[in-house]
């Protein structure tokens, strides 16, 4: 199993996404995340999928992305030297001020914004790839994590500079 | 081409005609008012009654397989478009060109549970190409445009037009017959130059080559390079079932359908090739059976296909070629013509011919020993119609006996629902074919649990003169399920009785159609005739014994070799 991060541009009509989202239903793909966004063209929408499977599946999952009608592209950013970035706002609880002063050096140190205190509470917002997110979420479990949420991925490749 | 002022329905109307459209298969309802007055009121475009929408949509899929032209069904919102989905589903498992229309509520209504309301764009999604739902009126000619492109080219498919009726009401001001279409659709067509020069060596150079032909071959319209490159080779060559007419199963190179129910000669040429050339196929499970490793183990695979996702979907593939397979095989035939010495492949030429000899005997030996009435019956059918006539089949045993049996010549004239195994099919389709091709004799080869399912539409036979001859294979059972139960489930019958069936002639007579019934298969002549002379649409009842099988089969879990009930098929 592995995952693969695949950028697609897509007609922006209604429908697409739940197009899109229906093929992989269809053909047994769990999908790992998925963000839709306007793109520097009119018109256009840029979906970002990642999802997780054997090569052979990938690669079947690619084609038959590829056949839908409104698909522009679909490229394999793992053949782009991808930047994978994930957005994500933690709320975590503070029993003392210890606890956090803790937490506000470890946000520190992982260069997470403070976006909002409470006396029990800091919530945190951490823009990074996802492996070092889920490394600050761990960290921010032993004080107590009240609510964590993530965007999903969004990855731009660097392979070439511009879509081929 | 200057702006004009139209209502939707109008523009529809239009863009239907330009698109060559000739006749439409649907059923009115409350939000198409607007396009049935359009309809009725322009005679350009012939629209025929049906009496389910079920039925509209695979006798559009019918006339789509005979004319190679693009089918349109009409169905309303809510219900009718709901009844239409198993035909949609059928068309697109079996890449016919269709393209529906339905009726939607005002969209001001859509999302409010109003009456008659059905998500269809939602619905219809997996089992068309691609659909649209129309939200304003000065779209209508780009959409209908590509729906007919979409539709009718690449590998062909199903496309759903979903018209809410305030869309069809409002006028507005377009520019008729656009040629703009979608930035991301670009039908694959030319296959690589490297990858066929491949194929073809390999295919000179091999001992036993085979061609596996699918329909992707009559889709394309490349049935004179099979025979060509089948020729020129000198090698097999076996069907799909829906390859069925790439090639006359008279040609002696041919072996007819392989698979789980094909001939036991084209399956153990699979076996034992050593090069195997599939064409226009998606190797469905029913062909391929479940030991993949059975099919074709000691063969190079080359796989040419116009859709990019069928390489290496079902089978692993050597040389992929993803392009037209007219253009492929027009390109293998250059280089191999150019080529001045092939591989000697007469050991195995000789093979071939003798299995197809023995193959054609057996068919004509109506009455041979160890095989049941529902052999002898489209045996006899074969015989009778010679290849000269359009066949549409129900599904189960009678689709299989026909498929085994009945001797195809020509492309377009075996038309069966082979990815969706729709029981209903056969009957509308034939309506479908007949509205296609009014001078060719039509028979929808039926069971009696399929033909039951769909026979309100002789009704519309009547009413507009499509004189279709259904000939029923009565056994008041659902046949193929009751085999498996006899075969795997030790004879027990669940619900596969169909008890007191109705009297089929009675049934064709209360409609105003001919009714016959035949009890011997010699009878089956005079009262094919007594159908066709009678110029009426007609019901032929045959009664077949209820044990009947479908044999030689491939069982559950079973590959190409290992074929069960094969004692009859001595000669290979």
């Amino acid at each position: 199993m592995q995952t693969r991060i695949i950028s697609l541009l897509v007609e922006d009509h209604p429908g697409v996404l739940t197009r899109m989202s229906g093929m992989f239903t269809m053909r047994g793909i769990n999908i790992m995340s998925l963000t839709v966004s306007p793109c520097e063209k009119d018109g256009l929408s840029r979906m970002t999928v990642a999802i997780k499977g054997t090569e052979s599946e990938l690669e079947k999952v690619r084609k038959q992305i590829s056949n839908l009608i409104e698909v522009v592209k679909v490229v394999d950013l793992m053949q782009e030297e991808p930047i994978i970035r994930d957005l994500s706002l933690l709320k975590v609880h503070v029993k003392d001020s210890k606890a956090r002063s803790e937490v506000m050096q470890l946000a520190e140190s992982y260069s997470a914004k403070i976006v909002d205190a409470t006396l029990d509470s800091v919530t945190l917002e951490l823009t990074e790839e996802p492996k070092r997110i889920d490394r600050f979420v761990d960290l921010m479990k032993h004080f107590g994590l009240k609510q964590l949420f993530r965007t999903g991925i969004t990855a731009i490749g660097t392979a070439s500079g511009t879509d081929k | 081409m200057p702006k004009v002022k139209l209502s939707g329905a109008e523009i529809v109307v239009e863009e239907l005609k330009d698109e060559g459209a000739e006749v439409a298969f649907g059923i009115p309802g409350g939000v198409l008012l607007d396009l049935y007055d359009t309809l009725y009121k322009d005679d350009a475009l012939r629209h025929i009654l049906m009496r389910h929408e079920q039925c509209a949509a695979h006798a559009a899929d019918g006339y789509a397989r005979v004319s190679g032209k693009t089918g349109v069904c009409i169905a309303t919102s809510g219900p009718g478009a709901t009844n239409l989905v198993t035909g949609l589903a059928n068309a697109s498992m079996d890449s016919a060109p269709v393209v529906a229309l339905t009726g939607q509520v005002v969209t001001s209504a859509i999302g409010t549970n109003a009456f008659q309301e059905a998500s269809t764009f939602t619905i219809t999604m997996p089992v068309t190409k691609h659909n649209f739902l129309v939200t304003r009126t000065k779209d209508l000619p780009k959409v209908i445009h590509n729906a007919f492109y979409v539709a009718n080219t690449g590998r062909k498919g199903v496309v759903l037009i979903d018209l809410p009726k305030d869309v069809l009401a409002g006028k507005a001001t377009v520019n008729l017959h656009p040629k703009e279409t979608f930035a991301g659709y670009k039908p694959n067509i030319k296959p690589n130059l490297v990858q066929t020069k491949k194929a073809a060596e390999v295919l000179a150079n091999a001992e036993r080559p085979l061609i596996l032909a699918g329909g992707g071959i009559i889709s394309a319209e490349a049935t004179e390079e099979l025979r060509h490159l089948v020729e020129l080779l000198g090698t097999g060559v076996v069907t799909t079932l829906m390859g069925k007419g790439a090639i006359s199963e008279h040609h002696p190179f041919c072996l007819g359908m392989a698979g789980m129910h094909g001939h036991l000669c084209a399956n153990k040429a699979i076996n034992e090739c050593d090069a195997l050339l599939a064409l226009g196929t998606r190797f469905s499970d029913r062909l391929t059976g479940w030991l993949l490793d059975q099919f074709a183990p000691d063969a190079t695979m080359i796989h040419v296909d116009i859709d990019a996702a069928e390489i290496n979907k079902n089978m692993p593939v050597d040389i992929p070629i993803v392009g037209d397979v007219k253009l492929a095989l027009s390109d293998m035939i250059k280089w191999l013509e150019k080529k001045k010495k092939l591989g000697d492949k007469s050991v195995w030429l000789q093979r071939i011919k003798e299995m197809h000899s023995a193959c054609e005997e057996c068919i004509h030996d109506v009455r041979r020993e160890g095989t049941s009435i529902s052999d002898s019956v489209i045996k006899e059918i074969s015989l009778i119609l010679d290849g000269d006539a359009i066949v549409t089949t129900e599904v189960g045993q009678c689709q299989m006996f026909a498929a085994h049996y009945y001797m195809t010549r020509e492309p377009r004239t075996f038309i069966s629902s082979g990815g969706l195994g729709t029981m209903g099919f056969g009957f509308p389709a034939a309506i479908g074919a007949k509205v296609a091709a009014p001078d060719k004799k039509v028979v929808d080869i039926a069971g009696d649990g399929s033909f039951l399912m769909t026979c309100q539409d002789l009704a519309t036979c009547v009413e507009n003169d499509i004189p279709v001859v259904v000939c029923i294979l009565d056994n008041r059972y659902l046949g193929m399920v009751r085999q498996w139960q006899e075969l795997f489930y030790d004879k027990a019958y669940a619900h596969t009785g169909l008890g007191l069936t109705p009297d089929f002639v009675k049934l064709a007579e209360a409609f105003g159609c001919y009714g016959e019934r035949v009890e011997k298969p010699e009878d089956l002549k005079d009262a094919f005739n007594n159908a066709f002379e009678s110029g009426k649409p007609s019901v032929i009842d045959v009664i077949v014994g209820k044990d009947d099988k479908i044999l030689p089969m491939i069982p559950p879990g079973g590959g190409v070799i290992g074929m069960i009930g094969t004692e009859r098929c001595k000669h290979v």
